[in-house]
């Protein structure tokens, strides 16, 4: 990997080494997707899973988009 | 005589109350949100826009602002298969990143089969520089610069001759492709791209607005508006050569 950009290395690679959580793969609207845990209740997408490419033109599924769970009760 | 009748009768007819309302709900949504209601329409422009750093195979820290090019290689697939969308507007404010992520998403644009523009606000550096030229038509804003620099490597390198030769290979690539996509000739580019004393920490130039266009780099200096004109022409040429008319 080659890295091409007038930003000095330092300043790029800053805070990498820091813990984050891995991110978890959901379905939402139909459509998988990897998001990025924040909370209990919330998480950024990550980038999405999908096979269909229309799906990319989504506004609501862009990367860095914050999205909330809603608690509903399990299956039995 | 007649201006003090006019003053006597309202000047302006009672609204319909459907009208009432929607003014309301604007005036509100200003005043609570500070904001206002965009107008919504179907529009046969895709405009995709690539900030801050290209990421490519590596997931940068969450400082960075980033375009991940996963999300932009099938944006652009959708976009050449969807038949609503007649053009694509590229807008760039770029410092560059992984080169083969930057090359991948410069070859998709030029591929397209539909009316590509380019348009470089801010800054369009490094992997920036072929992506801005991928396109049919190349704008950059008058304040807008783009840095010509060579590729580095960072941290350990063993066996330095491989080393060079795979770099000078990677810059050959990013070249070629500049050189094939735009006005300007390798001699030039090469020139530009190892400058001594022009930037502080490498080799290398800043190029700004006009200069991009005296190099041959970028077609034209201009704005959103030069953009969205030059889309539109060429999108109308388009549709002239598929309707199997003549192209004035």
């Amino acid at each position: 990997m080659s890295h091409y950009t007038i930003l000095p290395i330092e300043a790029v690679m800053e805070g990498i080494e820091s813990e984050i959580q891995a991110p978890v793969e959901i379905v939402m609207n139909g459509v998988m997707m990897q998001v990025q845990p924040l909370n209990g209740q919330q998480a950024t997408i990550v980038r999405l899973l999908s096979g269909n490419p229309q799906d990319y033109l989504n506004p609501q599924f862009s990367p860095g988009r914050l999205i909330e769970f809603q608690p509903v009760p399990a299956a039995e | 005589m007649s201006n003090n009748k006019q003053e006597q009768t309202p000047q302006n007819p009672p609204a319909a109350p459907g009208e009432e309302v929607r003014k309301g709900t604007t005036v509100e949504t200003i005043q609570q949100l500070g904001q206002t209601v965009a107008p919504s329409g179907e529009s046969n422009i895709f405009c995709m826009t690539i900030i801050g750093q290209v990421e490519g195979h590596m997931v940068l820290p969450p400082q960075n602002k980033t375009t991940k090019y996963e999300h932009l290689i099938p944006q652009l697939v959708a976009a050449e298969q969807n038949a609503k969308i007649e053009g694509v507007l590229i807008i760039l404010n770029t410092v560059g990143g992984d080169v083969e992520a930057g090359l991948a998403i410069a070859e998709m644009i030029a591929t397209l089969s539909k009316p590509t523009v380019t348009l470089v606000l801010g800054g369009g550096h490094s992997i920036g520089v072929p992506i801005a030229v991928s396109a049919n038509h190349s704008i950059i804003a008058e304040t807008a610069t783009m840095t010509i620099h060579p590729i580095r490597l960072n941290g350990l390198v063993i066996g330095v001759p491989q080393t060079f030769e795979y770099l000078d290979k990677m810059q050959e690539r990013v070249i070629r492709f500049v050189t094939r996509h735009s006005r300007v000739d390798e001699g030039k580019f090469k020139e530009l791209m190892f400058k001594t004393g022009e930037l502080t920490r490498d080799i290398g130039t800043t190029v700004i607005g006009a200069d991009a266009v005296k190099y041959g780099l970028i077609d034209q200096i201009g704005g959103v508006g030069d953009a969205i004109r030059k889309l539109s022409g060429l999108i109308e040429e388009r549709r002239k050569v598929s309707t199997g008319g003549m192209v004035q």
